[in-house]
């Protein structure tokens, strides 16, 4: 089983050689397929977990004298994110093949398919794989950092002055934040002399703390949350689907996912760190609230929309500290179902965006009408990503609002921050349906009107994740039960 | 002991000496003065030869003798027939200050040399003193000195100072580690001489303050 | 054991390099003789420097001229560097000066120059030269003689640097052979000092300034006397070593020297001056405990890595922003051996092979784009991408290397580091270590992206620069790779042994100061180097 897991992680690297190997016109074909592979091997991993009565198990792989280095851990968690990321890897890979083209209106001066795309995306999913299945704290931090290496060049893809400043305050944000991450390691290591995960738990109190407090610094850098937030909407500059992917699926949630492994590790913790990591995520979802409103251009909007959404996980992984495993069960669920749901909305995004050559929230308008499938994909989205059942960001919320409840059992002052938070859910619900409504039905503008027809592997990825978008909902909570 | 005096004697005069190479206007005739300071040199390493009993100090004396009363002087003094006389002699600070500098490395020298402990140079403390205040000499030189053929006199100023210090510390090491330190101290003359050659040839300067125009 | 390759591993390049100065006469024959030359030699000085260094893992060290000459571990690690370096900057140079000469050389004022026959000769036999000096600095027993090698390296490499004879080229070998003869002057002041009191313990005189001799005595010797000197040693080497506050000649020559000079200064000759600085360091803590060398290398440390990063900043230079990531590096290297322990001098060494390393491909790569962009300004280098892939492919693996990206093999230096920080109780330095390198990596990625992407300029035609000057930094950036991923048995020999030599000074003497070994808290105190590279070693 373990080789299926491996191979999840080590064919996508391996695509990222023979893109710069084979010839320029394989390059597309082989990304498309080795992405499939590694899809298959992580769902094939899920399932026969799933098959097993999920009892997860790990495996040491790379050792240093008697010093693990990396393993590999199995269980509902990493199978779950792991297949999702993975997933989505492959499906933006295959919109991506219609995305950069000179049919492409959002961004004509493209010139063909280039091998740095596919290398840098390539080799990110791996990464992503690999970080997700590590069993190690060396694991979480090197893969953490080669994705942050890897989003440079994906962000800085277009190579204009923009594009490559977005670019470098990205990699230079998430990079300091990553900071906090290689001192928890490299503490970790020298107290207790490995990297295992596993011996989180034998740890005091005190260290905990400092551990966690590192820990949570690079999550957030990495997550976007305040007060690091700045360069995930400047890093909208990126090709769509790469924002999709980087800044809705995958790699904005390493820095949850970071947290969420080593709160599970690390068996009690200490309270301190869930009151740090509640007050922060209400700030930064207010925040994020607050940035809906000025917002014109679509990609911008999503950005911050990621922002609060990612909030809500850590507000959710920060009650779990409270004794709320129902908030940790919610956390996961929501970054498995927003992954999917904020994906479709950027794929959406990124359709319009190839069809009329803006992304200016004002010139859009009668979506519907124009591009029905767009339109429909539009809707699916926005409900999913509010949280309206049944679409599938409505089950993991509102188990992170029972599992708030919970908590406050034990912590009547959190009861507070739940309610916060559940107004924000109503507010952002608000917000989105007016664009909602405003973009999608009616009459088409000028530039909608004008719109050309979008690639077939884009209609592809945007209607198998339209149906994830409804069908999952049920699907990741269950799993996770 | 009449030695040990005559010694630190010596050793004074090889200050004064290299003030004289310092100040002196012209650089031709620093070169002069260079090769009658190494002249002293020479003249202590015999003195020391006779008083320690070392016959290996005869030899530093040859070899002495042979590079620096002889060949340095006349490799610098050759190439500065070929340059233009007028460009020389500019200082980053007047007479009287580096003078005072001067001092102030003797001041420091002494007290350093006083605080160490050193058996086989007890009698020569002076003259140690004198050595390494001799090496800051050299320093001082080719910081104050604008002109590059004076700073190549900095630097046989202050292997003139080590020079000593080895003598009096490290007269019994194997003559090879002799023969490389005084190499490597000719072939620096050389390549130094060979570089302000080239450097005024190319850009027909020797003021090192033209020289500056890599910063940041 | 007696070792005849070492005695040829120093004539090899030493005659070579009056060959190459006698080959003249043989008309349009003189560049390919010469290349023959040159090859021969850097291939002939690779095979020995292996050879010898086999010979040390077998017999724990290599021995001749009576015992003047001495390998041990730690020496066969900086004789490796030595030859592979050198051999690579041997392949390397061939493509670069073909291509030099055919710019050609010329009289006026110009920034970047080229270069003739004449200069090429030059060029070729002091390569050897300097090559020469520098395996005669590591592997020299002798505490003088190794002043004397460190200085022969400062006078063979001074034309290397000025070899454009242009402006900026003569200016910067002036400086840097005024400022370093000057600096390591001080450094024969140290020696002489350690000599010398060396020779009143020591009854055979001859023998009192060898090396394993004078650690022999050690603990005999006079301790302000030692004090002195070692301050005296690391500001005259570290002149060399490019240590912050003597750096001042560094960014000028590095910039300015031919690329594969620049590469074998930053890349080598920096590795040479730091293995006598810690040789001598090896005999301070067997004298005076290990906390006083420890100190001073630490707030040279921070020191130079704080001021390199800050000269980074904003620096506009491809050339003077490598140049000052040295002794960013170099500070790096010191804090490790600071930091001391088993561990931190593991760290240290390993961080000084790597950068050597990383470095030396860098500066292959500025050389590349200096072939084909006549510049090394950030305002003029762009659009490497369209113009060679391939190199602006390295570049970019280059500069994720250099600061430390996973899977380089920085990234695992870098991680010892901070983990010896942390065993040791330097919490905050480590942080504030982090944070400083955080800023270098973000002017190293800003000259990465600056020159790789964007658009290039309209007259530079597009094209690679040639195998042999690709070749090299293939080589080097595999070899980055395989360091972080995987290393060698023979490596881990030799850094498992260098690091007991270094180390010596805290397990052989019981005056080991109260930052020794002992402070090694936590599990890792226990943690030796050999169980940390038993599983490579194959048990």
């Amino acid at each position: 089983m373990v080789t299926f897991v491996l191979a999840g992680i080590l064919l996508p690297f391996l695509g990222s050689l023979l893109v710069l190997i084979l010839p320029r016109s394989w390059v597309k074909a082989t990304s498309q397929l080795v992405t499939f592979a590694a899809m298959l091997c992580t769902l094939f991993v899920l399932y026969s977990l799933g098959m097993t009565g999920k009892v997860g198990y790990t495996q040491d792989l790379l050792f240093f004298g008697d010093i693990v280095l990396y393993g590999v851990i199995v269980d509902k968690i990493s199978a779950l994110l792991g297949s999702v990321f993975i997933l989505f890897g492959f499906l933006v890979v295959v919109y991506s093949g219609g995305y950069l083209s000179e049919k492409n209106r959002d961004h004509v001066e493209h010139n063909g398919v280039q091998r740095r795309y596919y290398f840098f995306l390539l080799t990110f999913i791996g990464a992503m794989a690999g970080l997700v299945m590590s069993s190690t704290m060396l694991g979480l931090l090197a893969f953490f950092e080669l994705t942050g290496v890897c989003s440079w060049g994906l962000i800085g893809y277009y190579n204009d002055e923009k594009s490559l400043k977005a670019a470098l305050k990205a990699i230079v944000t998430t990079e300091l934040a990553s900071v906090g991450l290689f001192i928890a390691t490299a503490a970790f290591f020298v107290l207790t002399g490995g990297f295992q995960l596993s011996a989180f738990a034998t740890l005091d109190d005190t260290i905990k703390t400092w551990l966690f407090i590192g820990i949570l610094i690079a999550a957030w850098g990495k997550s976007a949350q305040l007060p690091l937030h700045f360069w995930l909407p400047d890093a909208m500059a990126a090709p769509t689907p790469i924002s999709a992917y980087l800044h809705a699926a995958s790699m904005v949630k390493a820095g949850v996912y970071i947290f969420a492994r080593c709160l599970l590790s690390a068996g009690t913790v200490p309270q301190v760190i869930g009151v740090v990591g509640v007050i922060m995520a209400i700030v930064t979802m207010f925040y994020g609230l607050l940035m809906y409103f000025p917002q014109k251009d679509f990609k911008r909007l999503l950005a911050y929309s990621t922002i609060t959404q990612l909030s809500y996980i850590f507000f959710a992984l920060s009650l779990s500290i409270f004794g709320s495993a129902t908030a940790f069960n919610g956390a996961i669920a929501h970054v498995f179902n927003h992954a999917l749901g904020k994906g479709l909305f950027f794929l959406v995004a990124g359709a319009v965006g190839f069809s009329t050559g803006t992304r200016l929230l004002p010139n859009l308008k009668g979506l519907l009408k124009k591009m029905p499938l767009v339109g429909i994909c539009f809707a699916v989205a926005a409900l999913a990503v509010t949280g309206v059942p049944p679409f599938n960001g409505f089950f993991s919320k509102f188990t992170i609002f029972a599992g708030g409840f919970e908590a406050a059992k034990n912590a009547p002052l959190l009861m507070i921050l739940v309610v916060i938070a559940i107004l924000e859910t109503i507010g952002s619900f608000a917000w989105l349906f007016w664009v909602f409504s405003s973009s999608v039905p009616g009459d088409s503008s000028a530039e909608v009107a004008a719109a050309s027809d979008i690639a077939p592997s884009m209609k592809f990825a945007l209607v198998i994740l339209a149906c994830l978008a409804l069908l999952s909902g049920f699907f990741a909570m269950a799993w996770l039960k | 002991m009449l030695n040990v005096n005559l010694i630190n004697t010596l050793s004074g005069l090889l200050l004064l000496t290299s003030l004289l190479v310092i100040e002196t206007k012209k650089p031709r005739q620093s070169a002069i003065l260079y090769s009658f300071q190494s002249l002293i040199l020479v003249a202590i390493f015999l003195a020391l030869a006779i008083r320690m009993e070392a016959d290996q100090l005869y030899l530093w004396a040859a070899s002495a003798f042979l590079t620096k009363v002889v060949l340095v002087p006349v490799i610098l003094y050759r190439a500065l027939g070929k340059v233009d006389q007028t460009v020389t002699s500019l200082n980053t600070v007047s007479a009287p200050v580096s003078v005072l500098l001067a001092a102030l490395a003797v001041v420091v020298s002494f007290t350093v040399v006083s605080q160490i402990e050193l058996k086989s140079a007890a009698d020569f403390i002076p003259a140690l003193a004198i050595s390494v205040a001799h090496f800051f000499f050299g320093q001082l030189c080719i910081v104050t000195q604008r002109n590059l053929f004076k700073q190549i006199l900095g630097f046989c100023l202050m292997e003139n100072g080590s020079h000593l210090t080895l003598a009096l510390l490290a007269y019994r090491a194997p003559e090879l580690v002799e023969i490389g330190i005084a190499t490597d101290a000719v072939f620096a003359v050389i390549i130094l001489v060979a570089l302000a050659g080239q450097i005024y040839k190319r850009l027909h300067t020797l003021d090192s303050a033209e020289l500056q125009t890599l910063k940041g | 054991m007696e070792s005849p390759h070492l005695i040829w591993l120093l004539f090899v390049p030493l005659i070579a390099s009056v060959l190459s100065l006698i080959v003249h006469w043989f008309g349009d024959f003189t560049r390919p003789i010469l290349e023959f030359l040159h090859l021969a030699s850097v291939t002939a000085t690779l095979v020995l420097t292996f050879i010898v260094a086999g010979q040390v893992l077998d017999a724990g060290e290599a021995l001749a001229f009576s015992d003047w000459l001495r390998v041990d571990s730690l020496g066969a690690l900086f004789v490796v560097i030595v030859g592979v370096m050198g051999f690579l900057s041997g392949i390397y140079s061939i493509g670069f000066t073909r291509h030099e000469l055919a710019v050609g050389y010329t009289n006026h004022d110009i920034a970047i120059g080229g270069l003739d026959m004449g200069r090429l000769r030059v060029f070729y036999s002091l390569f050897h030269f300097f090559l020469f000096t520098m395996l005669l600095a590591v592997t020299s027993n002798n505490i003088i003689i190794m002043w004397v090698a460190i200085e022969a390296t400062t006078l063979s490499s001074a034309f290397l640097v000025g070899l454009y004879g242009t402006r900026p080229a003569l200016e910067a070998a002036w400086k840097y052979v005024v400022i370093c003869t000057v600096g390591v002057a001080f450094g024969l002041y140290g020696t002489i000092l350690v000599y010398s009191d060396a020779v009143n313990l020591i009854q055979e005189t001859s023998k009192a300034s060898l090396w394993t001799e004078i650690v022999k005595n050690a603990s005999t010797l006079d301790p302000t006397l030692l004090k002195l000197a070692f301050v005296f040693i690391l500001i005259g080497f570290g002149t060399k070593a490019g240590i912050v506050p003597m750096h001042s000649w560094l960014p000028d020559t590095y910039s300015e020297a031919p690329s594969p000079v620049s590469a074998l200064l930053s890349g080598v000759l920096v590795n040479c001056t730091l293995f006598v600085i810690i040789r001598f360091s090896i005999i301070v803590n067997l004298a005076l405990g290990t906390s006083f060398a420890q100190i001073l290398f630490l707030v040279f440390g921070v020191i130079s890595l704080a001021a390199a990063v800050f000269f980074m900043m904003g620096q506009k230079d491809i050339n003077r922003l490598l140049a000052y990531s040295s002794p960013e590096n170099i500070g790096l290297i010191l804090i490790a051996l600071g930091l001391g322990g088993p561990i931190g001098i593991l760290a240290g060494l390993l961080q000084l092979v790597n950068h050597s390393i990383v470095k030396t491909m860098m500066f292959f790569l500025s050389g590349n784009i200096l072939m084909k962009y006549r510049s090394r300004s950030l305002d003029v280098v762009k659009g490497l991408m369209q113009a060679a892939p391939l190199t602006s492919f390295f570049l970019l693996a280059g500069v994720f290397a250099l600061v430390g990206a996973p899977p380089f093999n920085i990234f695992f230096s870098k991680f010892l580091i901070v983990s010896a920080g942390i065993a040791t109780g330097y919490w905050w330095l480590m942080i504030v270590c982090m944070l400083l390198l955080m800023l270098a990596f973000t002017a190293l990625f800003r000259m990465g992206s600056s020159v790789t992407l964007g658009q290039k300029p309209v007259e530079i035609q597009n094209g690679e620069s040639g195998f042999t000057t690709l070749a090299p930094i293939a080589i080097l950036m595999v070899l980055a790779l395989v360091l972080g991923l995987f290393m060698p048995a023979q490596l881990t020999d030799l850094l498992n042994g260098a690091v007991e030599v270094v180390n010596a000074g805290v397990t052989a003497t019981p005056l080991a100061g109260p930052n020794g070994s002992a402070s090694v808290a936590g599990p890792l105190g226990g943690l030796s180097v050999e169980s940390f590279f038993s599983f490579f070693s194959g048990h």
